[in-house]
């Protein structure tokens, strides 16, 4: 499917799910979001963490609301049902989604300004030279007698000065090849928008709404 | 072809009260290699990164391409008439792969899709870099990425081709293939080639015209002054005299077994025994890009290697990282990566909480800071010093944690004559005073004579001791 319009499809799901409170439905959109997952062969791994840690946020949130007492079994369960719904749809969204292909879609299908289309890919590059760069410091830090953890605010500061830093250096090697904000550029790869992208978009929305509708006391 | 003209360009860095470059004029002639050299910190990156539109001019009309200020090129045009390869071969590209980065450039010039693919094909073609075409660009190794940086140039056409200091991190044969491909390009395809390197060696047989930038001028050279520089300038020699071959007595510190660095696609080190000697003060040589930084960020376990490493014979991977990180500790090439704090003094005041206090006494470290220059910046915010100066504060905040393994990745890189002689003073005294294990990474050579007792040259994938210099 087209990446834009998948994008859209999830967002728009996910806002209607989290204003409606149809349990049913929810379980149907895990069971469709779980079925595509395993279809696109997304690792055990993967699977078992995005299973596990939404379990125990979605544990928790139950727990609290059922020793306050006041949420009746219904909300509980659709309370418990919309956070893996959420995480599913997310899951199966960036799973089987190419970041670059999502860029390219964004810029020609969305027409969104390149600027931003390949600044948010460019962010994403950056993750493993983030995850490089935190290990350093706390290195660093631990070579200089000090424990750095995950919520000291030093590491961060530490973080924010690199990223300025990498953010002129990506602004220099973009203008380098070329790239002027808001100049035209051609399309070596053009990601298709096809009316069957219409389609499936259009009857997943479609069935949502009716399940939403039967499904509403 | 293009010429390019700096006309009474000045410009000065806010915060700075000397102009980098003061009222410079240069012409660069077009279809002719020059190749531009000076101090380092001299401006040479500035005035390229200004030739370049990588800064913004203070006076568009000042450079020109063949009479034309580059803002009145029209934006799809820009990156044919000038383009840069940086100095540090990672930070120059936006893309994974490189078949998505050359892409994304020719998209930038609004090529015609269909010509793309030919295009891409015929430049990394031209540099002989063909299977590189589907690898992802960080993986490669640095020399790997300046021929990709300089095929994507090759493949937007672009006039004038810039390079600052291309050669810093990339090993001999790497810089040799480059330099002819630069040079392919400037007699068969009449490009424009501005090289900025503080090395002169090797170049007697490519270069036109040498530029030479000091005290914010340039003066350009004609061909034959710049024969005569070049056959005067002798790089510097390594001169080691007090250096032995390991002995049986010498207590071995760090035990490498089997130790190999690298990746399935390029081997740094080949597996070998490697023994580094405690109380003793290493040199470690070899080419640019060899491994040597690598190695020195597996023995602080911030990198991957194959086989075992030992520290007083207990395996480093099993040891808790905090007390280790306190025996083996690195001063990292970069003096941003080792800073914690914002000011000089607090800097100063974190490695005297938890470093050798009874050695560096407050009056010892005024002593230290006095004679190293930066007894009047301590309330200065570190990331406004001068590379030198934050080079120095490295050095001595370091020097105060007094590890028992100490490993300086470039101590004196970027320093000038005076700085170095103070720093390896310095050095010298607090290794003999304290017993330290110094392992050293350095391309200075001049200057450590009195320190140096053992030398590691790393060759061929192999460390091996050597004997004496004369």
């Amino acid at each position: 499917m087209n990446p834009s319009l998948k994008l859209a499809l999830v967002v728009l799901i996910a806002l209607e799910v989290s204003f409606t409170q149809v349990w049913t439905v929810n379980v149907v959109l895990i069971i469709v979001s779980l079925a595509l997952m395993l279809l696109n062969h997304v690792t055990l791994k993967r699977f078992l963490w995005l299973t596990l840690v939404p379990l125990f946020f979605a544990s928790a949130l139950v727990w609290s609301l059922t020793l306050q007492g006041t949420a009746s079994q219904h909300f509980l369960l659709v309370i418990f049902t919309r956070m893996f719904v959420y995480v599913y749809m997310g899951g199966l969204f960036t799973q089987t989604t190419d970041p670059l292909t999502l860029t390219r879609s964004l810029e020609q299908n969305a027409k969104l300004p390149s600027k931003f289309a390949y600044g948010f890919l460019a962010a994403f590059n950056l993750m493993p030279k983030i995850q490089a760069e935190v290990a350093t410091i706390r290195a660093a830090a631990l070579m200089r007698g000090q424990e750095l953890h995950v919520w000291s605010p030093q590491l961060y500061f530490k973080v924010i000065l690199a990223a300025m830093n990498w953010s002129d250096q990506l602004a220099a090697a973009m203008t380098s090849h070329g790239f002027v904000e808001g100049a035209p550029r051609t399309h070596a790869i053009t990601v298709a928008l096809r009316s069957r992208d219409w389609w499936v978009f259009a009857l997943s929305l479609i069935a949502v709404q009716v399940g939403l509708f039967i499904g509403l006391p | 072809m293009a010429t390019v003209t700096v006309h009474a360009l000045t410009f000065s860095y806010p915060n700075r009260t000397r102009p980098v470059l003061d009222d410079l004029n240069v012409t660069f002639p077009s279809g002719k290699f020059s190749l531009l050299t000076g101090v380092s910190g001299g401006g040479k990156s500035t005035l390229l990164k200004l030739i370049a539109g990588l800064t913004p001019l203070p006076d568009a009309g000042t450079i020109t391409f063949d009479g034309q200020p580059l803002s009145q090129i029209s934006p799809a045009d820009r990156a044919a008439t000038v383009a840069m390869l940086f100095q540090e071969p990672s930070t120059q590209f936006t893309m994974d792969t490189v078949v998505n980065e050359l892409r994304f450039a020719l998209e930038n010039q609004c090529v015609d899709p269909a010509a793309i693919p030919a295009k891409i094909t015929a430049a990394l073609d031209f540099i002989g870099i063909a299977d590189l075409r589907d690898r992802q660009l960080m993986q490669l190794s640095g020399g790997e990425q300046q021929k990709v940086a300089l095929a994507i140039i090759v493949a937007m056409d672009s006039d004038v081709i810039l390079l600052d200091e291309p050669f810093a991190s990339i090993d001999p044969p790497t810089r040799l293939a480059l330099l002819e491909k630069l040079v392919m390009l400037c007699t068969q395809r009449g490009k424009t080639i501005i090289l900025a390197d503080h090395d002169l060696s090797n170049y007697d047989r490519w270069v036109d015209h040498l530029a030479v930038l000091d005290q914010g001028h340039v003066t350009l050279l004609s061909p034959a002054e710049t024969q005569t520089r070049f056959a005067a300038f002798t790089p510097d020699k390594l001169r080691l005299t007090h250096v032995t071959l390991p002995t049986d007595d010498l207590t071995v510190s760090l035990q490498g077994t089997q130790l190999a660095l690298g990746h399935e696609h390029r081997q740094l080190l080949r597996p070998q025994d490697l023994a580094l000697f405690a109380h003793q003060a290493t040199l470690i040589t070899g080419p640019n890009g060899s491994g040597k930084s690598t190695l020195f960020r597996a023995l602080v376990r911030l990198g991957n290697y194959q086989g075992q490493l030992t520290y007083d014979g207990q395996d480093i991977r099993k040891l808790p990282r905090k007390r280790y990180a306190r025996q083996v500790s690195l001063m990292f090439q970069s003096a941003s990566a080792q800073f914690l704090n914002v000011t000089v003094a607090e800097e100063l005041a974190l490695s005297q909480k938890f470093g050798n206090h009874t050695y560096f006494t407050p009056t010892r470290v005024q002593d230290l800071l006095t004679q190293l220059n930066l007894a009047d910046h301590v309330d200065q915010i570190i990331y406004s010093l001068s590379s030198g100066q934050q080079k120095k504060l490295q050095l001595l905040c370091m020097l105060i944690m007094a590890p028992n393994v100490l490993l300086l990745d470039e101590p004196l890189k970027g320093l000038d004559f005076a700085s170095i002689q103070v720093v390896m003073r310095i050095l010298t005294t607090v290794q003999r005073d304290l017993n330290l294990t110094l392992i050293m990474i350095s391309h200075q050579l001049s200057g450590l004579d009195d320190l140096i007792t053992l030398h590691l040259a790393l060759d061929h994938q192999q460390l091996t001791y050597q004997e004496a210099t004369p």
